[in-house]
This record gives structure tokens, sequence and C-alpha cells, in this order.
């Protein structure tokens, strides 16, 4: 092939198939995938436990647990890559992830629409906003503080701003963190939400914060959805449904919060050239093309270019590209790697979370007290 | 160092790393596969037929 062609730098596909069948079988066992009519998917399995264990709170457990397109296929790769290694047939094929990042998360822009969250009004919408990039800084100057890798610290912080361990797995190709770093830093959030969201409903009362906006305190201080929801119907049936309402505002944001994240850290490593300790952004000289083009889809987003049910395909398209690089990055991780720093990132993660819910919980008593946020 | 030997071989060539040049080209056929993707599907509903 012409070496100066873009496709000259990717392996054969003859070389690549037996990876790429790899990571294929595991997304098509692990999600049910748009076009796969499989019933033996790791995602019916949790949903058929869901039922025999029950709801909690109106939430599923799996649901909690973080379980979806992208933590299934990890998970079942993982598994299969420590249980029982990885052909060297495969490895070439698992390389193809570096090329379904970008092309994912491309992707991933049209699920971002801005104007859904109007109807909250504007105190909650500037809440989240502020809960978001405060979360993300605090994470960032406490990592620093505690000398945890500025590479884990970079996707606690994406993960604990936007809510949303999935923004973990975006940062990688951004912040260049291994694969261990993302799925440690990531467990770490999905697990503090956990202790997060039996916290918050015990705090609740005491605080004095009516249940309309417990509800948006949840989904600006607990974790992933169904974690938040946990939270806010513990405290009171109310609540929930307002947690619902509210939960649309930290959503539709998401991408500035890995965005900036990832500018804090480029600027940083800019300035910082020549230290050994900066590690997140790698070897990235400029600002990547691939994530200019997906701001420029989300500007597209923004103003309802994608409507229903062309946005919804394309969110099919992100979850097949997403399960096979996931499956990509669980078969090529081994456990080790994802414990390493395990303590120091799970408390960097628990102090910046209980930070967090001080410094919200006190904000919206204030709000409300004040009448910003009209009872 | 520990070789992470899911993704090395024999000779200890790690084939995820991805840096220099085969990044650039790995980006950019992201951004071609995802633009065209997202141009045809998003062009599929304005013609009628999504």
């Amino acid at each position: 092939m012409n070496k100066n062609s873009i496709f000259s730098t990717l392996y054969s596909l003859k070389a690549a198939l037996p990876g790429l069948l790899a990571m294929f079988f595991i997304a098509i066992f692990s999600n049910n995938l748009v076009g796969v009519p499989n019933p033996f998917t790791l995602q019916n399995l949790f949903v058929w436990l869901d039922g025999v264990i029950g709801p909690l709170n109106h939430q599923s457990f799996f649901q909690i647990m973080n379980s979806n397109f992208v933590w299934n296929p990890l998970l079942l790769g993982l598994i299969i890559g420590n249980l029982f290694g990885v052909p060297n047939a495969w490895k070439r094929g698992l390389s193809y992830i570096h090329l379904m990042m970008p092309l994912g998360i491309i992707m991933l822009a049209p699920h971002f629409m801005i104007g859904h969250a109007a109807k909250l009004g504007f105190m909650p919408i500037l809440i989240c906003v502020a809960a978001m990039f405060i979360t993300a800084t605090v994470t960032l100057c406490t990592g620093r503080l505690l000398k945890l890798d500025d590479r884990q610290t970079s996707i606690i912080a994406g993960g604990l701003s936007t809510g949303d361990p999935h923004a973990g797995v975006i940062l990688m190709p951004l912040i260049k963190a291994k694969g261990g770093q993302v799925v440690g830093a990531s467990a770490c959030v999905i697990l503090f939400g956990v202790i997060a969201m039996l916290i918050l409903p015990l705090v609740g009362p005491l605080v004095g914060i009516p249940d309309k906006y417990f509800g948006l305190a949840a989904v600006t201080t607990v974790g992933n959805g169904a974690q938040s929801l946990f939270a806010a119907f513990g405290q009171s049936y109310e609540a929930g449904r307002y947690a619902t309402w509210f939960d649309v505002g930290r959503h539709v944001i998401m991408p500035a919060g890995f965005i900036y994240v990832f500018v804090v850290m480029f600027i940083r490593k800019l300035k910082n050239k020549g230290n050994t300790n900066v590690h997140a952004t790698g070897d990235i000289k400029t600002f990547p093309i691939w994530l200019l083009v997906f701001i420029f889809f989300w500007a597209l987003a923004c103003l309802h270019l994608f409507r229903q049910p062309a946005a919804h395909a394309i969110f099919n398209m992100v979850q097949w590209d997403f399960s096979m690089a996931a499956a990509a990055l669980g078969l090529s991780l081994p456990l080790r790697e994802i414990a390493h720093d395990g303590i120091k990132c799970f408390a960097v993660t628990c102090i910046v979370g209980c930070i967090r819910m001080v410094l919200l919980l006190a904000a919206l008593l204030i709000c409300v007290k004040t009448g910003l946020l009209p009872a | 160092m520990t070789t992470n030997k899911q993704t090395t071989d024999q000779d200890g060539f790690d084939f995820m790393i991805n840096a220099g040049r085969e990044e650039q080209d790995r980006d950019m056929i992201g951004i071609l596969l995802a633009t065209a993707i997202t141009v045809v599907i998003t062009a599929c509903q304005y013609l009628g037929l999504l």
C-alpha cells in the first residue's frame, strides 16, 4: 500500500481480522446491539438478575453499578484476557481501538442537545455548570496535592465532574492515560457514587433542603444517573421525580466537562515542558483535530440539526463502536494495572466527592433561603 | 517497567502503542468514518428515508 496513504499505518484486514472478530463477538455477547438478535448477552443476564434482586429505591442494581454498553464488554474482555490470555493473532486487531475511540467520540456529539435543559430554568442550569467546573478544578488540585499521577487525576476529574464514568473513557485518548488508569479511576468514581448515594439521604434531612432541590442535589453530588436517582428516591418519591427532571441538566453539558479537563491539562503540559512529573496529554503538540470535529458536531447538535430518529441511529452506531473498543480495552488489561495506585486514587475521589457534597448542599441551602431557587 | 503480555509479542513489541504518524493516521480515519456515518444517517432523515 502507498506509504503516503492514511491507511498505510493500519494492519491489513487479514492480520487484524482475528482481533477484530474477538472484539466483535465480545461486543455482541455483552450488549443488545442493534441488528443482532442475540438474547444471550451479559446485558440480558444483568436484567434477569435485576429482576431477581428487585428494585432498590426504584433503581436496578446493575444500573447503579454502571452496567452499560461500555462496562459490559470491558468486564467480559477483562475476564477472558486475564483468565485465558490473549493469543498473538488477536493483538494487531486490538490496536484498532485507537481508531475506534475518536470515531465513537465524534459520533457521540449529537447525543448532547443543550436545548433539552432549557426547561429547567437559569439557576438549576447555572448550578449544574458550576458544580461541574468546580468539581473538575478541585479534583485536579487535590490530585496534585496528594501526588497522584496526573493522568489518573484527570480521569477522576472527568468522571466526577460529569457524573458519568464514561467521561473517563472519552478522556483516555486525550489525556494519553493507560488503560489500567482509566478503568481504575472510573471504578473509584463508581464506588464513591455508591457511598454517596447512601450518605446523601441521611444528610439531606439535616440540611433541610426541600424535596424539589434535594433532587437537584442528588443529580449534582452523587454519581451516575441510577445512583443519583437512588439517593433522591431514598429521600422521598417527590425528590426522586425531581431528580429525573433535573438529570438532563447534568447530562447535556457533559462534553464541556471533559473538554475542560483536557484543555487545563494540555496548557499545564505546555507550560511545564521537561517536567518529568507531567504525563497527562503525553506527546500531543497541538489541539487534536478530531476533538475540534467533535466540538463542531456538538455545536450542530445544539442547533438541533440532528433530529430524531437520526440522532438515535447515530447513537446506535456509537454503541457498536464503544462496545468493540471496550472489549479491546478489557482484553488488553492485566488486573494488576487496574489496581495500581488504587488506594490513593480512591482517596482523591472520596475527598473531592465529599467536598463537592458539602459545597453544593450549602449553595443550594443559600439559594433556597434567599429565594434564588423558588420553593 | 513490566511488560504487558496481553499486548506485546515475543520480541517485546507493543501493538497498543499509539504515537506519531500512526496516531495521526488512525485519528484521520476515525474522523472520516465518523463524519461519513453521521452525514449519511442525517441525510437519510432529511431525505425521508428514516
